[in-house]
């Protein structure tokens, strides 16, 4: 039988875990509204340059151009997107299962890993993945500029070393507060299989590049993938805060959950502790009064 | 006949609608589209874009991107866009005097070429704005 003492600092403890619970709820459910606008503001960019960098793929198949080339897989590279930090639900472990999957899908090809966000980088590590590159501490309302080490990479790797066949990038997608999906999407090469929607006829042949194909695509084609990384990260922002702000809910309702079922065995103890009292008490007067 | 224009940035989508005329400044000129423009693809210059809508022209300032031009739609991707009613002409000034300054010292090239292109930039937000407040272009499309 535990104490009333010990039950009452129980309750104590709990509802200051409550308290924080809340708090952080509260925070996170605040970012998560400027997070979800952000994401909104940049989907149609990013969806608009994806859409027009895999329609010159396609008109442009003739020319050989490097970001175009399909090649044989040998080395894959992987943009991991994670969060920094925890409590934010299975949203990490969710995409780095179907990570995993998507490589026991593909054991001829070695994986090599650039990771923004922590949670990425250490999973990379304890997997025992070559790590080209890691980024972390981004600032959701940073700007395209801090994931440009990524970009980095990728054109190293990718570009200049022709060492990465295929680079993907891995995410978690915000579809609404209570649903995050994890993505994974083809960055590079810009593969115009991929397009959603048919090229019409008309376009081939007719489609003049100004000034020069090569100057335009030089512009566009590192503009293409900053901006869709850099997209993801929002998306894996929006995700990880409306993730945060659900399982910290949870957790307050526990704690609430937890604090009722204490206050209730305290008060079961204390009436019991009183009535053997007043019993403890009535029998010793009998006693006396009989003798 | 009215064709689709999408205009945005990598932060914002600005507008999203059927208009019936558009001029931008490409790296190579100054090109005006109707409906049903030959397919091409260009860089844009920092300058005026003009949207012509029924009977209201609406004035942006726009530097850097690249524009999309179909038959049916235009697409344009830019780096910085302002509508002109939103420029904000003492910071612009500020930035474009401060420029002259700098450009009056002696400095590396490099430095003389980032000037130069701020000196470029700010002028035509000026000219832009000044334009502006002189026509009174009818409203913004919010309106």
């Amino acid at each position: 039988m535990p104490s009333l003492r010990s039950i009452r600092s129980r309750i104590k403890s709990v509802k200051n875990t409550r308290q924080i619970t809340k708090a952080m709820e509260m925070v996170a459910s605040a970012k998560m509204r400027k997070a979800q606008q952000r994401v909104m503001d940049t989907r149609p960019y990013a969806e608009k340059i994806y859409e027009l960098m895999h329609r010159i793929a396609y008109l442009e198949r003739s020319f050989p151009n490097p970001y175009f080339e399909v090649r044989p897989v040998k080395t894959a590279g992987v943009v991991l997107v994670s969060t920094d930090r925890g409590l934010c639900g299975a949203i990490n472990a969710n995409l780095f299962r179907s990570l995993t999957r998507f490589m026991k899908e593909r054991p001829e090809v070695n994986f090599e890993f650039v990771t923004i966000g922590r949670n990425g980088r250490d999973f990379v590590r304890r997997s025992g993945f070559p790590l080209q590159g890691v980024i972390h501490g981004v600032k959701d309302r940073g700007t395209i500029e801090e994931i440009l080490p990524a970009t980095q990479v990728v054109i190293e790797e990718f570009y200049e070393k022709r060492h990465w066949e295929e680079v993907w990038i891995f995410y978690t997608q915000f579809e609404s507060i209570m649903s995050q999906k994890p993505r994974h999407e083809k960055l590079l090469p810009i593969d115009p299989r991929i397009l959603t929607e048919e090229v019409p006829s008309s376009l081939t042949g007719e489609y003049l590049f100004e000034p020069g194909r090569r100057e335009i695509l030089e512009v566009l084609i590192p503009r293409y993938f900053e901006t869709v990384i850099f997209q993801r990260v929002l998306e894996n922002f929006a995700s990880e805060y409306s993730a945060r702000m659900i399982a910290m809910k949870n957790a307050t309702a526990n704690a609430k959950e937890v604090i009722y079922g204490l206050t209730l065995t305290y008060n079961k103890l204390r009436q019991a502790n009183i009535t053997r009292e007043i019993s403890e008490i009535s029998s010793g007067a009998e006693a006396i009064s009989q003798g | 006949m009215a064709f689709m224009l999408s205009l945005m940035t990598q932060e914002k989508n600005l507008l999203s609608e059927e208009v019936d005329y558009i001029q931008a400044k490409g790296v190579d000129g100054e090109f005006g589209v109707l409906t049903g423009h030959t397919p091409f693809l260009t860089l844009l210059d920092i300058g005026e874009f003009l949207v012509r809508k029924k009977d209201s022209t609406y004035s942006y300032f726009v530097a850097g991107g690249v524009v999309e031009v179909l038959p049916d739609r235009v697409t344009v991707l830019a780096d910085t866009i302002e509508r002109a009613e939103e420029i904000d002409e003492r910071r612009a000034e500020e930035a474009r005097q401060n420029a002259l300054e700098a450009l009056k010292q002696p400095i590396s090239p490099e430095s003389r070429v980032g000037y130069e292109q701020v000196l470029k930039r700010e002028g035509v937000r000026l000219r832009i704005f000044a334009r502006r407040q002189s026509a009174r272009h009818p409203g913004s499309l919010e309106e």
